[in-house]
Formats: structure tokens, sequence, C-alpha cells
């Protein structure tokens, strides 16, 4: 009896090891009916780790032969990509296939593109919240080739229920082209020519293009390093015009993706860009978003029409000062920031809800002190009211750094295309065109501070500046609800609510800080910072607060080539609801039923990209165009060369004209 | 001696150029066709110019290669041989497969293919070395090339729009837009064609490259 049942137990020890060593092994093959094709080994297999998940991934895994290979999307000179038909649940999605980086398999003299021994093909997969998990099937059929081709076909079968997690899927999508790389390409004779930086140094290179038709595909391509982590890679062309390639970059065999329009850009020297900051500069003053800020300083200047011109010319060069080191130190924090190799862009600060919430409360303390009059002076200069502040001019530096933390969410014409050059060129590019952004930008007061006694044009200071101060708080109350309503779009209702509880212990805290003296203006003061920040600690993070809007698609990088392939016209809005120039647009233009009616009418398919919240594809998209800022439009329809960039400020009238 | 000598140097230099450029041609469409000189499955020499004043069909071919297989068991290449035959157009099938690999064969098999498919091409010709392949850039089996009678090249490319991707095996050629047959009219009136590139599919030539 003993020996029986030792032996009974001997033998489920043994079958534990058994099923162990097949939830390592043969579950994986077993449940994924491998097939053998031929020339390969077929498997379905997932990484799909608990039944909750709602998006995982499926890979084809196909175990070639030695000396045998399959194709990628694009497959060469010969040969041709798979082609996945799946059977799944109505509660599953599966999306196209994510391509790995291919690798060059040439075969003198014509060359291709695909993949060679063990190779997992992902497809992302989305399911219904709450769904059962069920079996997924596909039908795979690939070409496989040696010096010979032959059609292979798997009817692969995986039951998401009982399938155990492969390490080789997520190491396939770990291992997918999936960041896309910054490239500026020229065609010169029949040479694409494509510029890309790269911070490692590179032993070997390939640029795989995605459309047939339009590059020879040569063993090796010609690439030589331009110093300062800047390559360039010389693919031969075969057509005299190429408006726009997609493809992967293989870089030391990690894969990078491409997207590329050329010719859209007419690339300006450095003389130029400068030029254009300054004009840029000087129309910022006029832009909505500055204007309450500057209309205070000009009102400041009135006040000082009795004064003696040096007064005036200090003040004058105060607020010149500090409008200069501000653009100064964005200019340093952009450098700066590119050096670490994030994408960057003008108005990018407002992409933070706390830099638009801290922006709301600026503008809402002034929007008060302004229309309740409270003397604020003697307490706290640095709220910028420098209306009061005759003598103090720290007040008019600030009032200068404020209107350029105000202006930074807007672009004004020619100013878009000099930030662009400037943040896409070396440092010592960036900072003149900050600089002479700046100076065009101050340019108003720094004539006042050469010729104070031009003051005397403006009208006389009397009863009425009071009576005007006490209106200005109305745009600056105006803007900070644009901020809150921006801020809302960022985060949610709830976070609003508790910007504007901030609102009220802000004005409370001016209020006691106004009213009472000495200690209790420094316990006002502390309440405010205290309960920023602990609502600023509450605060939700970003959400994707799209500007919702059903008669736009929605922009993606390949959008354009896409729509050009279709000899689709279209209109590409790049907008965000901190740039307040872009909503103006939107008022003035693109919301008016005769620009809609015309859209309609010449089918042009109008597309919408957000960029509030902070989003590295949107950058690039505009970097494509040499931008960093918005607004940006860009039009295109058949038979134009490149797409086009329509002014930064548009009316209905303008912008249908643009568009003839 | 000294033209001789002159002879040699010719010969060498010429024929290392030739080992160290195997490179494929892209001839310009609207354009002359490049002139070639081969020898067709009866031992013959065809040279293009010969052939001015009919217009002139080239297929490139390989009976083993699976998408060339499929275009003649289902009798496809051959109705569209027919048309450009019946229309007086010179069609010549061209084999550039390297002694050895895929798709090689001697004169009297190319003459049985022909035979056993129902295939009426002009003639089949027999480019081992490749040149001829080469010259116009050929890449895959089928790829196809028009000429008028002109001499004018007029068509580059795939025979039809179902090739790329695995589609091909599973789409019926009735549902196929053939750019030859679709177009043969347009090339006898010596014209440009609507279509007159594409990018053609199917296995690749197998050109010595080793």
């Amino acid at each position: 009896m003993l020996p029986l049942f030792l032996l009974q137990w001997f033998n489920m020890i043994r079958m534990k090891n058994i099923f162990l060593a097949c939830s390592l092994f043969l579950c994986t093959l077993a449940a994924s009916n491998p097939v053998e094709t031929g020339h390969a080994r077929a498997s379905l297999i997932t990484n799909l780790q608990d039944s909750q998940q709602e998006s995982f991934y499926v890979g084809v895994r196909l175990e070639m032969q030695e000396g045998w290979h399959t194709y990628w999307e694009n497959p060469g000179d010969s040969g041709s990509p798979f082609d996945a038909k799946w059977n799944v649940a109505e509660s599953l999605i599966v999306e196209n296939v994510e391509w790995p980086t291919p690798i060059t398999i040439p075969y003198p003299p014509l060359m291709t593109f695909g993949y060679e021994g063990d190779v997992v093909f992902p497809f992302k997969v989305f399911r219904a919240i709450d769904s059962d998990l069920s079996s997924i099937s596909v039908d795979f059929d690939f070409l496989i080739c040696a010096d010979i081709c032959i059609p292979e076909k798997a009817s692969l079968t995986l039951d998401l229920s009982s399938a155990t997690p492969n390490a080789l899927v997520d190491a396939a999508v770990q291992n997918l082209p999936a960041k896309i790389i910054q490239t500026q390409s020229i065609v010169e004779g029949n040479r694409l020519k494509t510029k890309f930086k790269f911070s490692q140094p590179i032993k070997e290179a390939y640029l795989f293009p995605r459309q047939d038709n339009l590059f020879s595909y040569t063993p090796t391509q010609q690439f030589v390093s331009l110093g300062d982590n800047s390559y360039e890679i010389t693919v031969p062309v075969l057509k005299d015009e190429v408006a726009s390639f997609s493809g992967i970059l293989s870089i030391n065999g990690e894969g990078f993706q491409i997207e590329e329009q050329l010719g859209s850009t007419a690339s300006m020297s450095l003389w130029q860009a400068i030029l254009f900051a300054l004009i840029g500069g000087l129309i910022l003053n006029l832009m909505p978003c500055v204007f309450p800020v500057i209309s205070l300083k000009v009102l400041s200047f009135v006040s000082m029409g009795g004064d003696d011109n040096s007064k005036i010319r200090n003040h004058a060069l105060s607020f010149v000062g500090g409008v200069m080191s501000t653009f100064l130190s964005i200019a340093t924090a952009l450098i700066i920031i590119r050096s670490t190799g994030s994408m960057i862009g003008w108005g990018y600060q407002l992409q933070s809800p706390v830099v638009v919430g801290i922006l709301t409360l600026i503008m809402l303390g002034i929007g008060l002190i302004l229309l309740t009059n409270i003397n604020f002076a003697s307490g706290l200069t640095t709220f910028g009211s420098s209306v009061q502040s005759r003598n103090d001019y720290s007040g008019s530096f600030f009032t200068g750094v404020l209107a350029v933390v105000v202006a930074s969410p807007c672009t004004a014409p020619f100013m878009g295309a000099a930030i662009g050059y400037a943040l896409l060129q070396p440092s010592f590019a960036t900072l003149p065109i900050f600089l002479a952004l700046g100076l065009g930008f101050a340019g108003p007061y720094l004539l006042l501070a050469l010729k104070p006694e031009w003051i005397s044009a403006l009208p006389k200071p009397g009863a009425w500046m009071e009576t005007l101060k006490q209106f200005f708080a109305f745009p600056m109350i105006a803007t900070a609800l644009w901020l809150m309503w921006v801020f809302m779009v960022q985060t949610s209702g709830d976070a609003l609510i508790l910007l504007l509880l901030l609102g009220l212990i802000l004005g409370i805290a001016i209020w006691m800080i106004a009213t009472f003296k000495g200690r209790w203006k420094w316990f006002g003061m502390l309440v405010t910072l205290l309960a920023a920040v602990q609502i600023f600690n509450n605060l939700p993070e970003n959400t994707s607060g799209l500007l919702a809007d059903s008669s736009a698609e929605q922009w993606n990088l390949a959008i354009e080539s896409d729509l050009q392939a279709q000899d689709q016209a279209y209109l590409i809005n790049f907008t965000a609801a901190w740039c307040i120039t872009c909503q103006t647009n939107e008022k003035t233009a693109f919301a008016r039923d005769k620009v809609k009616e015309y859209l309609i009418d010449q089918n042009i398919t109008y597309v919408k990209a957000d960029w509030t919240n902070r989003n590295e594809e949107i950058a690039i998209g505009l970097a494509r165009y040499e931008r960093t800022g918005i607004p940006l439009y860009i039009f295109w329809k058949p038979g134009m060369p490149g797409s086009k960039i329509l002014p930064a400020v548009l009316t209905e009238d303008l912008l249908i004209k643009s568009m003839q | 001696m000294k033209a001789f000598l002159t002879l040699i140097a010719t010969f060498t230099f010429s024929s290392l150029t030739y080992a160290a450029e195997i490179k494929l041609q892209n001839p310009p469409i609207n354009t002359e066709a490049p002139n070639f000189v081969a020898i067709n499955s009866y031992g013959k020499t065809i040279q293009l110019s010969d052939l001015k004043g009919s217009p002139v069909i080239l297929e490139w071919t390989n009976h083993d290669c699976p998408y060339v297989a499929r275009h003649y068991n289902e009798n496809n290449m051959q109705s569209v041989q027919k048309i450009a035959r019946d229309a007086g157009i010179v069609w010549l099938s061209i084999i550039s497969s390297t002694p050895g690999d895929q798709g090689h064969v001697s004169p009297e098999k190319a003459n049985e293919l022909t035979d056993s498919r129902g295939a009426s091409p002009t003639h089949v010709l027999l480019d081992e070395s490749g040149e001829v392949g080469m010259l116009y850039g050929a890449k895959t089996t089928p790829h196809m090339y028009m000429i008028d009678a002109n001499g004018i090249l007029r068509y580059k490319g795939a025979i039809d729009d179902i090739g790329r991707g695995m589609q091909f095996f599973n789409t019926a050629f009735k549902e196929a837009k053939n750019y030859v047959s679709s177009q043969i009219n347009q090339l006898l009136a010596n014209q440009s064609l609507a279509i007159n590139s594409t990018t053609a599919y199917g296995c690749s030539v197998k050109y010595n490259y080793d």
C-alpha cells in the first residue's frame, strides 16, 4: 500500500515539474498552434498579462530557416509584405501591424528590405471593457525567399483566456522603431540629402523609404558626419521632385521613424531672421494677449507727462531692461532644454497648467488692484503694478518682465518664422534672434528713452487716467478668464474650482495686505502662499483636453503625405487653447459659415492639430515648417508642388482668398 | 604591337569595370529604348534596332517563380500575348536567370515551355549574363516594358495592379487592371501612355552576383 502511495506522490511531483516546464516552453507552443509552413515555423503569441487588460499585443512569430527571409512593408526591388487577415470577436479590435526595423537583404544588383531568422510582428489589440477573453485567429500569408521565393501561409489560433504571456512580444514591442527622429532633407540633382542629429557615435545607418518608386535602393548609403552630432545621409532618387516621404532610419540597427516634407520651407539667412524678429517683436505689442499690459505701461508714461526727462528715460530703460533680460532668460532656458534633446516651442510654457494657473492669478491680482485702487506701491512693488510707483524703477522693470511673460503665448506675423529659425539653429544664432525680438518688442520705449520729450505728444495727465486705469482692470480680468478656460481645457472642471478658490484667497490676501499693517500683512502673504502650495499640490494631472471640433480631422504626422497621396486638398490648423491669436483667428475666420461652406464646396479636408497640451509629434510637425510656435496654417491642393503656409492673422476673406 | 597592347589594355580595363559595376540602369520613359543584341531559343541573333517599324513588348520571365507561374497557370500572360501578337506587336520573353539559378533553361526547355503553356512570344531570349536585364533595370519576374514602332520606350513596370502584397495570390485576374493589354491602342498610335511607369512586382531576377 505504502509504496504505491509513494509512487503516486512521486508521479505527481514529476507531473508538476512537467507542468512547470510546460509553462515555460511547451504551453506557449501548444496554445498558439505553431504551424510549419515549409521554410518557417509560424506561431501566434501575446503579452496579455491579466484578464482585465484593455490593450495588449499579439505577435505573429516567424522562425525562418537559415538563408530564408520575408519582407518589410516596402519590400525593395522585389518581394512582398505579408498579409494578415484577422478573425476576432466583436469586442476586439486588432490594429495594423507595427513593423519592426528591417534590415537590408542584398541580391546585387537588386536590394530588398526585410527580416531574417526569428522575427515577431506585433499587432496592438484593443478590447471592450469587461468583455470575455476569447480565441483570436489569423490567416497569415507571406512570401518567404532565399534565392527563390515561395508563398507560404499559416492559419493560427490563440486562446487568449489561457495564453501565457510571452516575453518575445514585449521584446518586439520594445524594439519597435517608435521614436521619431527629426530630419531636414533636400534633393540635389538625383540625390536626396537628409540631415539629422544623433548623440552617439554612428557605425552604420540606412534609410528605408516607405514609398516605392521614389528612391533607388543601393547596398550602402553614403553617410557623413557634419560635426556637432549632426550627420547627413545620401539616398539616390528616381524622380526630380520628391514632395514628401516617410520611412525608417536605422542607426546602428536601432530604428527611428522619419516623416519628411520637402521644398515647402524656404530657408532664410541669419540676417533675414534677425530682421523678421525685429519686425515681429514690434508687431507683438499690438497682439491681443499683450495689449492689456502694454496699455498699462503706456498709461504710466502718460502720468509722467510733467516729469523731467531723466526720470522718463530711466523708467523707459528699466522697462526695456525687463523686456530684454526676460527674452534673454527665455532664450537661455530654451537652449538648455533643447540641449537635453526635447522638442520645444514658443509658448510651450503655457502647456503646463501650473504656469497657466499662476498667470491667471497674476492677471486677476492686477485686475483687483486696478479696480479697487488699493495702494500697493509701498508694500509690494513686485506685483508689476507700476502705475502707482513713480519713483520705483524696479516696477517698470517688472512690467517689462510681465509683458514678455504674457506675450509668450502669442505669435505675431514674421515672428513665427524667425523663432522657428532660431530654435533649429545652433546656439550662437539663437541668442541674437531672441535679442532682436526683445529689441523690436521694446522698440517704442527705447525710442522714448532716447527722446523723452516725445512724451508731450501723449494726452495730458488728469482725472481721466484714474477712470481709464479702472477700466483697464477689465481687459486684465478678461485675460484671466481666458486663462481659466485654457486651464480648464488642460485639466478639468474640478481643478478650475480649485483655481477659483485660489483666486478668492488671493483677493482676501490683497485686501489684508492693503488694509492691515505690519505683522498682519505678512500673515496675509503667508496664508496666500500656503493656500497656493496646498492647491497646486492637489492639481490633477494633465488630461487630454482636446478642443472638440466635429468638422475637423485629427492631425497626425503622416496626414499630409497620406492626403497628398490621395490627391485630397487640405487645410491644417495648428492651434491651442492658450494661443490667443489662434483663438481670434478661429472666431474671425475658421468658425465663419462662409469659410465652412467654402471648405465643403471645394472638398478641402479640414485638419486640426491641438497643441494645448504638450505633444512631441506636433512639435515635430511644426519643425517641418521650421516653426516652433503657433498659429500655423497649412494649405495644399492637387497641382501644387508643395504645401503653403497661410498668413498668421486671418480674416474670412483672406483665408478664402489664400486658398484660391 | 602598339595596337595589340591597346587592345589588351582596353579589354582588361573594360572587363574590370564591367565586373565592378554590376549596376542596374534605369532607362527614361519616352526616350529611345536602349538597343541590345541577344540570342533566341533557336540560336538566332535578335537585335532590337532591327525590329523598328513594329512595337515591341519585353517580358522578363522565370517559369519557376510563383508569380510568373500563376500568370501562366491561369492563362493570363498567354491572353495578353495573344492580344499583342494579333495587333502586330513583337513579344520578347527574356530569361535573365544565371546558369544554375532558378528559371535558367536550355533552349530546348524554353521551347518546350512555350509549347506546353500555349504561349505565343515572337522570341524567347536567353540572357544568361543578365546584360539585357541590367540595361533595362529589370528587377522582377514578371517585369514589363513597352516600346513603340519608333523605338521609343513607352512603359516600364508591373503587368497589372494587383501585385503589391500577398493579395496577388488571392485576387482574380479579371479584377486586375492590366497595364499592358489596356494600353496597347495608345502604343500602336506611338503615343505617350497614360500610365507609363509603375513599380514592378514578383520574384527578383536571378542575376549572377557571386
